[in-house]
């Protein structure tokens, strides 16, 4: 039997960075915030301390840092008349757990989207005609518009101290930043990382080619740095121990380094770690969040935590999953196209290619998380697609983050798998050879989606989430042009051998790591028969329960999610702060 | 990112200098002499099957003493002679490292196979098991331990039936050349999957027994950073990121670890 507690104002599912971000803006303004969140607080920990920190094979290989597979994994098909298989030992992609979630183990890329992602529906409309669009991609505006969020993205830079160079300055093209970026009021706040040696190398293929390369935008801290709540951030030391890892060095811009600590000083704040929240209570009739229920991990007992507010800032899927456990909102069914719940769920669809050259040190372990150069000539719709036959790009980098020897060791084809030759390939290459990245775009396709599982469950009982998802036809298209063109780039530099990209083809494969980019599943809009959330990420069908997170994204563009879903945070925090002071829908 | 060797399978025939197999029959049989006392237990090591390991398992304590100093934890007898020969076929003493059992790889392996990962942490246990795609990934009832034991199993009895003799007593070429069938997945056995045992358990715990921080068993003396020039630690380039962009790093030949910062 559960014991009632005291109601709070508002109560957030999820301690990593939305929920960090919610709560600043709320406490801020006098309102008490509660965060459960089912991990612990690993600051002071192996994971985060040197010599423990650099240990590939505990953190990285075994991914001891991210959601537990043994207590919840989530099912996986590729159609929607196969029965889906429990993901066991999950390796496409990273929820998090603990004290800032996945957003404490990131490589760093901090992205606006492009100016036009918001309204991608309209575009595209506009620029190739309605028929452009294929019938089964479920492509919608998102209800905002990126003026709207400007203010927001510019505080969360300020917050993280994003290093970067500025492309777009209030219209005016800024040379060495990206020409594509949308329009910024001003620099970034901190100068960008120092570039690799394959990020210069592909920086002068790609110039030989007339494209425009820029230092990708990064929460790696190019140097010390105060946020405007007085928070620091040490230089990054480029030890290429960053995504899957904690930083010791604190020169990763996290939840845990710049926003719990001032929260936690706040008398309007609570965080219970090792809170794992097993459900929402809801009033159908009254159609209003009464609070949720969780458990206590050290104890093992059962809560009821009543809240005038229930603010869900989950990993994307665990939002989804809770909204359709608690029956809120009508499941998405793709037979008919009917529902919301669950649909418009999107991935990352990306290939890479393999540089060889014998007489460039590359040096792969010196790098940090994000020290990125990249190219946005072909990513999202930046170049003309008429008679491509696809919608959607994708950003193409030398994005050398580490030379971790286990897992980013690379050797020509043809080189055998093990023995003296294997040896000496890996001893000829590895201080050699770097790849370039295509990340590119997954849009909303009829047949991807999220529901509940009917037959495997969580150790709490629970359903899993079931993923219904492939590469679809657009997908693919995509994937072969951007993959095109990195080959061409690869080509361009002089290399002893490429292995070239091929591009991202179904079936969907869980057991190689992607990307953690999973969005969708509760999209936001500003039509209630295609979105489960509000422009103001306010439920249609439950008026003081707010959803955030990549869940929210109606589609996926070919950048990093955290820029994006940082703002919508900071801007959910303020219009929660106006509903609780007058509660009504937004 | 498809940058992992792996991700690169080809069938091509490595050049193996091996001289494991032999050594490593000797370092078993050496081992049982050294813990029973008894020579005669030999023989009837080699003749038993794995599926009598339990049996066979008592008359090694885990504390024997191994050329390391350290004794087995998981692999029993059988096991260990399978695993002894498999890491020296695939990592021959050369040029570049000695044995892999020499390297500690043998040890690694067992320890995994031993700790938490192989006693299934973080796996997702729960039933009913049911046969898919392999893009879904593994899908058996068995811990990776067991998985692994299961494997060995199998393998030295299709090694019986193609050989007539168990894997370990193999000529270096034919060790590796059934290593090879096996990840091609042209070695069948009618309960256990052997390609996907090989592709997905033994191969990526190879590689981490090469290159892991030495602190688990494997890579001894550093020796696979060394050899790839991997400085490993502590790996705080500040200076070093624009002082050597480009350039060969001193550090490289001088690797550091774990326990050297302990």
């Amino acid at each position: 039997m559960a014991t009632k507690l005291n109601k709070k104002t508002v109560v957030i599912v999820g301690g990593g960075l939305t929920a960090a971000l919610v709560a600043r803006q709320l406490t801020a303004k006098g309102t008490d915030v509660l965060v459960l969140e089912r991990g612990h607080d690993r600051r002071n920990g192996a994971e985060a301390t040197l010599p423990s920190q650099r240990d590939e094979l505990r953190w990285d290989i075994h991914g001891s840092l991210g959601q537990d597979w043994a207590v919840e994994t989530y099912t996986v098909r590729h159609k929607s008349n196969e029965e889906a298989l429990p993901a066991r030992r999950l390796g496409a992609f990273l929820p998090g757990i603990g004290l800032g979630g996945a957003a404490s183990h990131w490589n760093g890329f901090t992205w606006r989207w492009s100016e036009y992602d918001p309204v991608l529906r309209t575009r595209f409309e506009t620029r190739y005609g309605r028929q452009a669009i294929p019938a089964d991609l479920q492509i919608q505006d998102w209800g905002v518009t990126y003026a709207e969020t400007e203010p927001y993205h510019h505080l969360f830079e300020k917050l993280y101290g994003i290093s970067g160079k500025a492309g777009n300055i209030k219209g005016a093209i800024q040379a060495g930043g990206n020409p594509f970026e949308a329009p910024r009021r001003d620099e970034y706040p901190q100068p960008p990382l120092e570039p690799t040696e394959a990020g210069l190398i592909f920086k002068a293929a790609c110039e030989k080619l007339g494209y425009k390369p820029f230092i990708a935008p990064s929460g790696n801290s190019s140097g010390a740095y105060t946020n405007p709540d007085g928070m620091r951030l040490a230089p990054c030391q480029y030890c290429g121990h960053c995504e899957k890892f904690i930083c010791e060095a604190q020169a990763k811009a996290t939840p845990e380094t710049l926003l719990y600590p001032v929260l936690m000083g706040r008398p309007n704040f609570e965080i219970r770690l090792r809170c794992h929240v097993l459900g929402i209570d809801y009033d159908r009739q009254g159609k209003r969040a009464i609070g949720v229920r969780y458990v206590d991990l050290v104890t093992g007992e059962e809560y009821e935590q009543p809240a005038d507010v229930v603010a869900l800032c989950a990993f994307t899927m665990t939002n989804t999953r809770l909204l359709l456990m608690a029956g809120i909102g009508e499941p998405y069914d793709p037979a008919t196209g009917q529902g919301m719940v669950g649909r418009n769920f999107c991935y990352q669809t990306t290939s890479a290619a393999n540089v060889f050259m014998k007489d460039r040190w590359i040096n792969p372990f010196l790098a940090s998380g994000s020290t990125g150069v990249t190219i946005d000539e072909f990513n999202n719709d930046n170049f003309d697609h008429s008679g491509l036959g696809f919608l959607g790009g994708a950003g193409i980098s030398a994005n050398l983050t580490n030379g971790r020897p286990i897992g980013n060791r690379r050797v020509p084809p043809g080189t055998p798998q093990w023995g003296t030759q294997w040896k000496e390939a890996n001893a000829a290459w590895y201080a050699h050879s770097f790849s370039l990245q295509a990340q590119g775009t997954s849009y909303p396709h009829r047949e991807n989606y999220l529901s509940l599982d009917p037959t495997w469950r969580d150790a709490y009982g629970l359903p899993l989430l079931r993923l219904t998802f492939d590469w679809r036809d657009n997908d693919v298209k995509m994937s072969e042009h951007a993959s095109k063109k990195i080959n061409e780039i690869a080509n361009a530099m002089d290399a002893t051998v490429v292995a070239p990209a091929a591009a991202r083809r179904s079936p969907f494969d869980t057991r190689v790591y992607q990307s953690t980019h999973t969005t969708g599943g509760t999209p936001m809009g500003a039509d209630p028969k295609t979105s489960v959330v509000s422009q103001h990420l306010q439920h249609w069908d439950a008026e003081n329960l707010f959803v955030v997170g990549a869940s929210a994204f109606p589609h996926n563009a070919g950048y990093n999610p955290t820029g994006v879903l940082a703002a919508l945070a900071l801007r959910m925090g303020d219009d929660l702060a106006s509903y609780v002071e007058r509660p009504r829908r937004l | 990112m498809s940058d992992r060797d792996g991700a690169d399978r080809t069938r091509n025939h490595a050049s193996t200098k091996a001289e494991g197999v032999g050594p490593a029959r000797r370092d078993v049989l050496k081992r049982i002499a050294a813990v029973a006392g008894a020579a005669p237990l030999a023989p009837a090591l080699i003749a038993t099957s794995a599926t009598n390991e339990a049996a066979a398992q008592p008359a090694v304590p885990s504390q024997s003493a191994t050329q390391h100093g350290s004794g087995y934890q998981s692999l029993g007898p059988d096991e260990a002679a399978f695993v002894e020969a498999l890491v020296n076929v695939m990592c021959p003493a050369d040029h570049l490292t000695p044995s892999g059992v020499d390297c500690g790889l043998a040890i690694f392996i067992d320890r995994q196979l031993a700790g938490g990962f192989g006693q299934g942490e973080r796996l997702y246990m729960q039933g009913p098991w049911r046969k898919g795609k392999p893009q879904l990934g593994y899908q058996l009832p068995l811990t990776p331990e067991q998985f692994f034991k299961a494997g060995i199993a199998a393998a030295n009895a299709a090694c019986k039936a193609r050989h007539g003799k168990p894997f370990f007593a193999l000529a270096p070429g034919d060790a590796d050349a059934f290593l090879k069938d096996i990840a091609a997945g042209k070695v069948m056995d009618p309960r256990v999957p052997l390609g996907l045992w090989f592709n997905g358990l033994v191969y990526p715990l190879f590689t981490q027994a090469c290159f892991a921080d030495p602190i688990y068993g494997g890579n001894g003396d550093k020796v696979f950073w060394r050899m790839i020039g991997y400085p490993g630690l502590p790996a705080t380039h500040r200076g070093d990121m624009v002082q050597y962009r480009g350039k060969p790093f001193p550090g490289a030949k001088d690797p550091k670890s774990i326990a050297d910062f302990s």
